[in-house]
């Protein structure tokens, strides 16, 4: 019987991934974030470069320069395809909102720059079309994909260094204060995880009468209506996990409000994400 | 200890006000961040309405310069800006900002006829500018559009709809441009 419980859990965690996971026809990001080269065009050396520095410059103040290659945009504009692929991901710190994406599209030949809100000041559009012209597209023109990218990743990584007056010395320890749960999520959870552990007998306080689990329930329905099925499936696997496991250490990100995916990480504290950064549509693109 | 039936009776109605009272306290606080959202993303659209009008006098004077005969062109952009400074409601906003994209457009496509403009690295830079900000009002368009769609939604549904109009809720206009915009003005042909 307590297997069958771990089966209803793990069935239930993996449902509520999928559904919630969802990224509609985007390439997801790999495990290495900052770097996917899906368009298979860069060396593995250039890859580790900007792996690289990337994770020692979101180490400084939490700046995220992630670079993506897609050997095709699946129909839509290279605007909206980098858009939504940089605010599902949320790159950039969610204080400095310091997000930069570099995207390249093969097939289409186009190559765009997506700013994030808070480097809009130091990266004007009319500045990251210079950049890409001066040190990105006469490469990009030649097929030279791999010196391109090089170039142009060193050119806006130096532009942002220099001009946020970043001390590349330091590393701070940053810790990021995001907690795993969203704090709503934990009450509400707890709320049902209380009275359903309640009742399935496995706390001990068997005396309080229905009516005062009913109308916890109605007050419940009336609340403001920012909970979708998603959350309500992630909330029952929370419930077995209460019950079978008391504290489950399922480390998770917020974002499902708004739709947004995440990738959940089973014990492992060295995969990359976003850190709650916004985007407005700033940057430029460029046909090659 | 008997409890007697009217205390219990009273207990229930107590809990049904109180209820009501909770229901009527949480619809309120929802229309009121919903509604918080749309007149926030609205100002996000009015900012970048206003960043692009500034870009247009730049423009201007830069094409001048190289388009000596291209007046026409040009003037229709210089007054489709006026008509987006002056535009008051959501619609008027949607219609001149349409407007005022047509009448670039056409521009730009004219300028493909000036090479030396094009090389400009002023205009280049323009072009960029103008494209970013284009960009940027597609962004936030879509996202209030969306902030509309929520809200709208939240006022018509039951019961929330019963407090919104209690509370003075009204609905939130899209920002969308008329198809009419885009029509070709009739020509009437007098008969004398």
């Amino acid at each position: 019987m307590y297997h069958l419980k771990r089966i209803n859990y793990l069935i239930l965690i993996l449902l509520s991934l999928f559904i919630t996971g969802k990224v509609n026809a985007l390439v997801n990001l790999t495990d290495k974030f900052y770097i996917n080269d899906y368009a298979n065009i860069l060396s593995s050396e250039t890859e580790d470069y900007i792996y690289e520095k990337s994770v020692n410059l979101e180490k400084i103040d939490g700046t995220q320069i992630v670079v993506v290659t897609v050997k095709n945009l699946e129909g839509k504009s290279i605007e909206d395809y980098s858009l939504e692929l940089a605010r599902i991901y949320e790159i950039g710190s969610k204080e400095k909102n310091n997000g930069l994406l570099l995207l390249l599209a093969l097939e289409e030949r186009e190559f765009r720059v997506e700013v994030g809100t808070g480097l809009e000041g130091i990266l004007p559009d009319g500045k990251t079309g210079r950049f890409q012209d001066k040190y990105i597209i006469p490469y990009l023109k030649e097929n030279s994909f791999d010196e391109g990218i090089k170039n142009g990743y060193n050119a806006f990584y130096n532009e942002i260094v220099e001009m946020n007056h970043l001390d590349l010395e330091i590393a701070e320890v940053n810790q990021k204060q995001e907690p795993l749960y969203k704090l709503e999520w934990l009450i509400f959870s707890g709320f049902i995880g209380f009275f359903v552990g309640m009742y399935s007998g496995i706390l001990k306080f068997k005396k309080i009468p229905i009516i005062y689990f009913a109308t916890i329930l109605t007050f419940i329905c009336f609340l403001p209506n920012s909970f979708s099925i998603y959350f309500i499936i992630n909330i029952a696997a929370f419930i077995f996990a209460f019950i079978a496991f008391g504290t489950p250490s399922i480390g998770r990100r917020g974002g499902y409000y708004g739709g947004s995916s995440y990738r959940s990480n089973s014990g492992s504290h060295s995969f990359h994400s976003g850190g709650g950064g916004s985007f407005g549509g700033g940057g430029s693109s460029r046909h090659f | 200890m008997k409890m007697k039936k009217g205390s219990i009776v009273g207990i229930i109605i107590l809990v049904v006000i109180a209820l009501i009272a909770l229901s009527a306290i949480g619809s309120y606080n929802d229309l009121v961040s919903k509604k918080e959202d749309v007149d926030s993303k609205y100002s996000d659209i009015s900012v970048q309405l206003e960043r692009r009008a500034d870009l247009i006098p730049n423009l201007v004077n830069t094409v001048k310069g190289y388009m000596e005969h291209e007046e026409n062109i040009i003037d229709k952009v210089t007054k489709a800006r006026e008509n987006l400074v002056n535009a008051k409601t959501v619609e008027e906003k949607a219609n001149a900002n349409q407007e005022l994209t047509t009448s670039i457009n056409n521009l730009i496509a004219v300028v493909e006829n000036y090479p030396d403009l094009k090389a400009n690295e002023n205009f280049i830079n323009l072009q960029d500018e103008l494209a970013g900000t284009e960009n940027r009002i597609a962004v936030a368009r879509k996202d209030y559009n969306d902030t509309v769609k929520s809200y709208n939604k939240t006022i018509k549904s039951f019961p929330k709809n019963l407090f919104a109009s209690m509370f003075g809720f009204d609905e939130a206009d899209y920002f969308e441009a008329k198809e009419s915009s885009n029509e070709v003005p009739n020509v009437s042909f007098k008969e004398d």
